[in-house]
């Protein structure tokens, strides 16, 4: 297993259920701040991030819970939350047992009995789980990867295991799975372009993303209604719903609004305009897009490159390098 | 508060007190009252933001009812419209009212007031009634309290606009095309054994010349009435093209901007259900007795109106349910095909227009007819032949579940009908615009057997008019989804 890099952890956005996100204080933090950990020296190595509440896993195996839902466990090496469910990997009850996958509701404090449970069982799943450390970003994707939990029942969810899956997100409709060998499969509800398959059609099974042949992923995320992936060699890609601007496309909405986008992080902006635009080859100024259903290569500024990506339910989230001159 | 001083404080003091009298007496009450779809956060979210509503906490009350209608609105956009849970569609509406009546609690602030009533719009556009329809309550006090300059008012130096203007717009030849057979006032029995049962098209005169509407709407009316509610409007000259795309826009802002000045893009008000949304236009429109002839409950029939200038075409398309068209305003070409002829139309494949044919240039017409006002028209196409051609739908009759109805470019109307699959399900993708087109969904098939091919671009005068269902069936999922570009009210 790669060795977890140890850093710290920021949050910004909406916290009006007093969620620990940077100090707290007021409604919405907006601009990074750092997290609040649970406890003086407690590292922690998993956030999920729910729209009330917050599940954050530290490596001594506990979770904790802030915002509208709380409460604590211990022995836990993975969680996932969502507002219907927070899932979480836990050591079996007794030494020596199995890993349980449990599901909770959130409003539980983790007491009482999960909603459901799930043994892992196969070899595979075990091995994965059994590493000393808790696992990192593996939820919902089971160990083992012959599986994934979703929110909505069916709550378990097998997968094929020739999809050999890395990483799988899951959107609000859809779900991006990212393979060893960096390809990326989508499946779900298309309407607002969210597959990637050029249509807005939907599609019951994990179907491979053509446009992206050939270009190794390293990282995917699925936000409400869009994808985000990275490459190997520090692109983004994005497709799907641009009605509030997520794709970092032109959006009729923001423009309407006034509202500046690069602005405010120090982008060069291009005169009067307040929106980057996309141009098109001619140089005239792109039309806006509200549905982008195939992937689309972005460009970051400054010739930065993307480490990793995160999608909120209508905005994206990249962390960047800036390569050494 | 002080009754003899005519300044804006006053006024805004008698809002407020008229706002405040609609709500429940207690915060118990004001809380709306939802199920178990409802999940943790948002509950507790809608009972805190009740306390700050009702503590006069009013800028904190208006962050939070922004939360509920941030968290709401995605719940609203997520899956098909037929499966948003009626609770979310709630709870959307909980935040319209809480976030329009904190907007008027400052006195004299007449934008404010514009606002709150665009908020009421967007809560009855996309929520569900709650504590007994408040929000058309709200919005009729809005509207009264309006300052003058924002209150719609009569039109500048239009001419009357109750007939219907014909710049010397060539109309189609109808008598080259088989006529839809007109009668008037048939009897309840003779229209269903005639046309109701075998599925035929039929224009019925004479029943709708009592409405109200027939003499009372045209422009000045309709602004007078509903110029500054917020309405959902088409832009684009068919809702195949590319370019065609949702929005939303004051009554006023639309006569002003796509009807009165005719701008380059078309811009209609479609298959929307204004007599819900605005009950005064509703007093002057009735429900055809033919209606009970459906199978469905009376208070299943949807009745949807359409609005526009010239040259709006609908591109030829099949409804789901049986329905009247009324013209009240205006001309409108209309073309049938039956439903045998589903094939030969070239359907989309994609389920977004899978109800929609792929053809944009028609051949011969069989059957057709141009409903003009007072006209009440019947479509039954099944015995049509043919090829139609797009038009809005004009045709009052109970249309089956395969009729095929083609509307050519019309007068506009306020058409009434079901919220029916006809119009593209992007349609119900609040905020979505039509990028059908970029998704490689281009309507223009070519066709196979028939070289020559004639341009049906009829340019008709403005209309208005009505169109009402016989019966509710279960559309396509999106179908009835009001659009709401940008979510935010």
């Amino acid at each position: 297993m790669a060795e977890e890099r140890r850093g710290s952890w920021f949050g910004f956005g909406f916290c009006g259920f007093g969620q620990a996100l940077g100090s707290g204080r007021g409604r919405q933090v907006h601009s990074p701040e750092p997290l609040e950990t649970p406890g003086p020296g407690a590292d922690v190595c998993r956030v999920s991030a729910s729209w009330s509440y917050t599940a954050i896993v530290t490596r001594g195996g506990q979770v904790q819970l802030s915002g509208a839902a709380g409460g604590a466990a211990g022995g836990c090496r993975d969680a996932w939350a969502s507002e219907a469910l927070l899932v979480v990997l836990r050591a079996g009850p007794a030494v020596g047992s199995r890993p349980e996958l449990q599901a909770w509701a959130p409003g539980s404090a983790l007491r009482g009995e999960p909603l459901w449970t799930h043994t892992l069982v196969s070899e595979a799943e075990r091995e994965d789980a059994a590493g000393g450390e808790p696992q990192a970003r593996a939820l919902p994707l089971l160990p083992g990867a012959r599986a994934y939990v979703s929110p909505r029942p069916p709550f378990y969810r097998p997968l094929a295991p020739e999809l050999r899956a890395r990483r799988l997100e899951l959107g609000g409709e859809h779900a991006l799975l990212l393979d060893e060998a960096g390809q990326v499969f989508s499946w779900g509800q298309g309407r607002h372009g969210q597959l990637g398959h050029g249509t807005l059609e939907a599609a019951p099974e994990p179907r491979l993303l053509e446009a992206l042949q050939g270009l190794p992923m390293a990282e995917v995320a699925a936000g409400g209604w869009h994808s985000v992936c990275v490459s190997e060699t520090g692109d983004i890609y994005v497709w799907g719903w641009n009605e509030s601007g997520q794709l970092a496309l032109p959006t009729r909405s923001l423009a309407e609004d006034g509202k500046t986008i690069s602005r405010e992080a120090g982008w060069p902006s291009e005169g009067d305009s307040d929106v980057r635009t996309v141009g098109s080859e001619d140089g005239a100024p792109a039309p806006f897009i509200a549905i982008q259903p195939f992937p689309a290569l972005l460009d970051l500024p400054w010739g930065a490159e993307a480490a990793q990506a995160s999608c909120g339910s209508r905005h994206t989230a990249v962390v960047t390098t800036v390569p050494a001159e | 508060m002080a009754e003899d001083n005519r300044e804006p404080l006053a006024g805004a003091g008698a809002l407020r007190e008229a706002l405040w009298a609609l709500l429940p007496p207690t915060k118990e009450e004001l809380v709306p009252e939802l199920g178990e779809k409802v999940e943790l956060g948002m509950a507790r979210l809608l009972q805190e933001a009740t306390e700050l509503f009702c503590g006069g906490r009013r800028s904190e009350c208006l962050q939070a009812s922004e939360a509920i209608l941030d968290y709401s609105w995605e719940k609203l956009n997520t899956g098909p419209w037929r499966d948003v849970h009626k609770d979310w569609r709630r709870v959307y509406a909980f935040g319209c009212l809480l976030k329009a009546v904190c907007l008027c609690d400052e006195p004299g602030n007449a934008p404010a007031v514009a606002e709150a009533l665009k908020v009421c719009d967007m809560g009855l556009l996309m929520g569900a009634a709650i504590h007994g329809d408040i929000l058309i309550k709200v919005a009729a006090i809005l509207q009264a309290h309006l300052p003058s300059g924002k209150r719609p008012g009569p039109a500048r130096q239009q001419p009357g606009t109750k007939k219907a203007r014909n710049d010397g717009v060539p109309v189609p030849d109808v008598a080259s095309e088989r006529p839809v057979p007109r009668l008037r006032c048939p009897s309840l029995q003779h229209f269903r054994k005639q046309f109701l049962a075998p599925g035929r098209p039929v224009i019925l005169e004479g029943v709708v010349d009592q409405w109200p509407c027939m003499t009372k709407w045209s422009l000045e009316y309709i602004q007078e009435v509903a110029g500054c509610r917020t309405v959902p409007v088409e832009v684009g000259s068919r809702y195949t093209d590319e370019e065609w795309s949702q929005t939303l826009m004051t009554v006023n802002e639309f006569i002003s901007k796509y009807i009165r000045d005719e701008s380059r893009d078309v811009g209609y008000l479609a298959q929307h259900q204004l007599f819900d949304q605005i009950p005064e236009l509703k007093r002057d429109i009735s429900i055809p007795d033919y209606c009970c002839l459906g199978d469905g409950e009376e208070d299943e029939i949807t009745i949807n109106a359409w609005f526009g200038p010239r040259g709006t075409v609908s591109p030829l398309h099949q409804d789901p349910q049986q329905n009247f068209l009324v013209q009240v305003i205006g001309r409108k070409y209309i073309r049938l095909y039956s439903p045998q002829e589903s094939e030969a139309l070239y359907p989309h494949e994609t389920h977004l227009l899978h109800n929609t044919s792929q053809v944009r240039r028609w051949q011969q017409p069989r059957s057709s007819c141009a409903l003009c006002a007072g006209l009440q028209g019947h479509q039954q196409p099944r015995r049509a032949r043919g090829l139609a051609s797009a038009r809005r739908s004009v045709d009052l009759s109970p249309l089956g579940k395969r009729v095929i109805s083609g509307h050519s470019p019309s007068q506009g109307g306020v058409s009434t009908g079901p919220p029916s699959p006809t119009r593209p399900s992007c349609r119900g993708l609040p905020g979505a615009q039509s990028d059908a087109g970029t998704c490689g969904l281009q309507p223009d098939a070519a066709l196979p057997w028939h070289p020559e091919r004639r341009d049906i671009a009829v340019r008709c005068c403005q209309g208005v008019l009505g169109k009402f269902t016989l019966r509710s069936t279960q559309g396509d999922g999106d179908a009835g989804r009001p659009v709401s570009p940008g979510a935010e009210c």
